[in-house]
This record gives structure tokens, C-alpha cells and sequence, in this order.
């Protein structure tokens, strides 16, 4: 092996660009914007037709920037939110409004799937 | 076999490195847990260790454009620091008359801050057309009168006889300095790159003079942005201080070696 190939500033760049390389196809991979789970009841039963709004987290304020209604399963998806830092929020007449949740991303666009589902309590 | 015990040197050692290190570990810690930094009493240890403050950083500010000009800016400030510094350096190794009056006046002008010299540089940079550009940010930088020393010292330790050698050879003094004398001054070489890349990266006064547009700033200038947007994001802020640090801290690592060689280099003789 050629010495100029094998000395530490080489090796030590050489990953930097493979790691940041590796980075950009996960990312190319996983940023479609999506963020999908779960609304329950205070009983832990899935909650139809709830209502899930999506806020922007900034410095001083919480701005909406989407809304969507559960399925016949609870389950509710986002897609094409372009933010890092957001808050989500369900509520059903009746049945009542869930904590705010807040969704720290790796990346803009980051598809996630949340784990924990937003309870809805009275 | 030493005369007296080892252990209060290497005791009194990390200590002072455990001082030295302290600020480091508390930005890095602040950056990972967004703790209040005046906290009392402060904990040693992070809690609640989480990378989004990188993420908000990355968001907050144009962060990879502010990257890029800083990298540019530094790359062309080492190159013409390595070109100019040695041929200087190369140079002063000569004999030749006025040699002395050459190195009082390079001496007396390190005593002149460049605070004092500003008006007229950024006078000069205008009347050239290089306000707000790349070159324009380099171009003070292009020199460090310290490097030269610092080449001047290597090219010193150099025996004469391989110089008059390469002369008995035919060879040009351009291909002596290339060829016979920059190979064997590693260390002055490691020791420039580090202190103009280090000094261009943290550079502030100078693009702040002479920038006028938001994506040709460096990450010193980012940094003053992001104190004039950001007061409360303690975390975010700090992260942001660590992706300013780590490239100086990484080319320090990378070539110490040669760095304190290149410092020490000529300071003794025999």
C-alpha cells in the first residue's frame, strides 16, 4: 500500500467523507416526511376520528402546520412535514385532548414511527 | 534512572491538563444536555444526554454554507501561507545585504497589532474590488510573519552541504526549496497549516469588516448570528460552539507531532 494512502490525515479523512457519505443515503432513504402512530383512549382502546394536529416547535411560539383525523384503527400519518422540531396534539369531543407531544428529529423529513400513542384524557 | 521521584510531575501535569480540559468538557456536556450553565450546585456529569441541540444548530443558520466559506477561506490561506512563508523563510537563510535591516523591520512589524493596520488593509482590499469575497477574506492572512521565522529555523537546521550539493547538481533554487528543503521541513510545514488554518477559522474582526452578505460569512460571524437570534437556546448554542471547534481540534491532533517539533525546531543548537 502506498504510504500517502495509509497515513492517519488519509485514513482520518477518508472516513469522515465515508461516515458523512453513509449519512446522506440514510437520509436519502428515510426523509419522506412521515410521522404516523397512534391515538388511545384514557382506556388504552384505539380512538376513531380523533383530531391530530401537527405544530411547529420555535423559539417562542407553537405554529400548526397540519391536521389530520384518526381511522377506524386510531392510527393517524403525516407525510411531507419538512421540520426537525415538532409538537403533536389529539383531541375528541367527548372524550378529551392528549398532552402536547414533542417529536425531536434527526433530520428534516425524517420518517418516524412513534412508539408511545397519544392518550387522550378527560 | 532519575534522581528524584517522576510522580509529582506527572501528578502536577494532570492536574494542569484537567484544568485546561475542564472548559472543553463543559461545552461539550452543555451542547448534549442543554443544562442552565449557571445551575447551583453544577453537576459533573451530563444528564439526560441528547444530540438534537446539533440538529437545532444545523437548522438554525445557514450552517453548512458559513462550513464551506470557512473552509475555503482556510484552504486558500494555508496554500498561500506555505508558498510565501517558505520562499520567505528559504530566503532569509541567504546571505545577502540588507539582511539585517530585512529582519528588524519583519520583527518590529509583529509588534503592530492588526487592529492598527485595518483601515488601511480593508482600503486596499476595497480599491482591489475584493470586499465581501473569498479572496478578499484570505488575503490579509496570505502571510504570518511568525511562519516565516518558523521556516527560517527549520531551513537553518539543514545541513549546508546537501544545498551546495543540489547547486553542484545544476539545480535550480526553486527545486532546492521544493525538492531538497520542504521535504525535510516537515515540522515547519505542520506548524504553518496549523497556525493559518487556526487562525483563519477563528478569524473575526476581518470578515466582519469587510462582509456584507449572509451566505458569504464564516462560522465566527455565524456564531455572533446565532447569539443575535438564539439568547435562550443555551444547548443548541453550545453544540453550535463545538462544530466550530472540532475542525481546529482535528487538525491539531493530526499533525501535534510535527506542530511542537516545528515550535521547538532552532530553539537549541548542537
Amino acid at each position: 500500500m502506498r504510504p500517502w494512502l495509509v497515513n492517519r490525515v488519509t485514513i482520518t479523512f477518508a472516513t469522515i467523507a465515508l461516515v458523512v457519505l453513509l449519512w446522506n443515503l440514510y437520509v436519502a432513504q428515510h426523509d419522506d416526511g412521515i410521522l404516523a402512530g397512534t391515538v388511545t383512549g384514557p382506556d388504552g382502546s384505539p380512538v376513531p376520528g380523533a383530531k391530530v394536529v401537527l405544530s411547529e416547535r420555535t423559539i417562542v411560539s407553537l405554529d400548526p402546520i397540519a391536521e389530520t383525523v384518526t381511522d377506524d384503527q386510531g392510527n393517524f400519518r403525516f407525510t411531507g412535514h419538512d421540520r426537525h422540531r415538532v409538537v403533536l396534539t389529539a383531541s375528541k369531543p367527548g372524550v378529551g385532548q392528549s398532552r402536547r407531544l414533542e417529536v425531536r428529529l434527526y433530520f428534516r423529513n425524517q420518517n418516524r414511527e412513534l412508539a408511545e400513542p397519544l392518550q387522550l384524557a378527560p | 534512572m532519575h534522581r528524584y521521584p517522576r510522580w509529582p510531575i506527572h501528578a502536577a501535569l494532570i492536574l494542569v491538563s484537567v484544568a485546561m480540559l475542564l472548559p472543553f468538557y463543559w461545552v461539550l456536556k452543555t451542547s448534549l444536555t442543554g443544562e442552565n450553565i449557571f445551575a447551583y450546585p453544577p453537576s459533573l456529569l451530563p444528564q439526560g444526554i441528547q444530540p438534537f441541540f446539533y440538529v437545532d444548530a444545523w437548522y438554525a443558520i445557514p450552517f453548512a454554507r458559513f462550513f464551506l466559506n470557512s473552509v475555503l477561506v482556510a484552504a486558500m490561506v494555508i496554500v498561500a501561507n506555505l508558498i510565501f512563508n517558505a520562499a520567505a523563510g528559504y530566503a532569509l537563510t541567504k546571505q545577502f545585504r540588507g539582511k539585517t535591516a530585512i529582519l528588524f523591520v519583519l520583527l518590529s512589524c509583529m509588534m503592530i497589532p492588526f487592529q492598527a493596520t485595518i483601515i488601511p488593509a480593508y482600503l486596499i482590499t476595497a480599491e482591489l474590488g475584493l470586499l465581501n469575497s473569498y479572496l478578499g477574506l484570505a488575503l490579509p492572512a496570505f502571510s504570518h510573519i511568525i511562519c516565516i521565522f518558523i521556516f527560517k529555523a527549520n531551513f537553518d537546521a539543514i545541513p549546508p552541504s546537501l544545498i551546495q550539493a543540489a547547486r553542484i547538481d545544476g539545480v535550480p533554487e526553486w527545486k532546492i526549496l521544493l525538492r531538497v528543503m520542504l521535504p525535510l521541513a516537515k515540522p515547519a510545514i505542520a506548524t504553518n497549516v496549523i497556525l493559518s488554518f487556526i487562525w483563519s477559522w477563528n478569524d473575526f474582526l476581518w470578515p466582519l469588516i469587510i462582509i456584507r452578505d449572509v451566505q458569504m460569512q464564516t462560522m465566527p460571524l455565524g456564531l455572533s448570528t446565532f447569539l443575535a437570534y438564539f439568547e435562550d437556546t443555551t444547548g443548541a448554542l453550545y453544540a453550535f460552539c463545538v462544530m466550530v471547534l472540532v475542525p481546529g481540534l482535528l487538525i491539531f491532533l493530526l499533525a501535534q507531532n510535527q506542530f511542537i517539533q516545528g515550535l521547538t525546531s532552532g530553539a537549541r543548537k548542537g
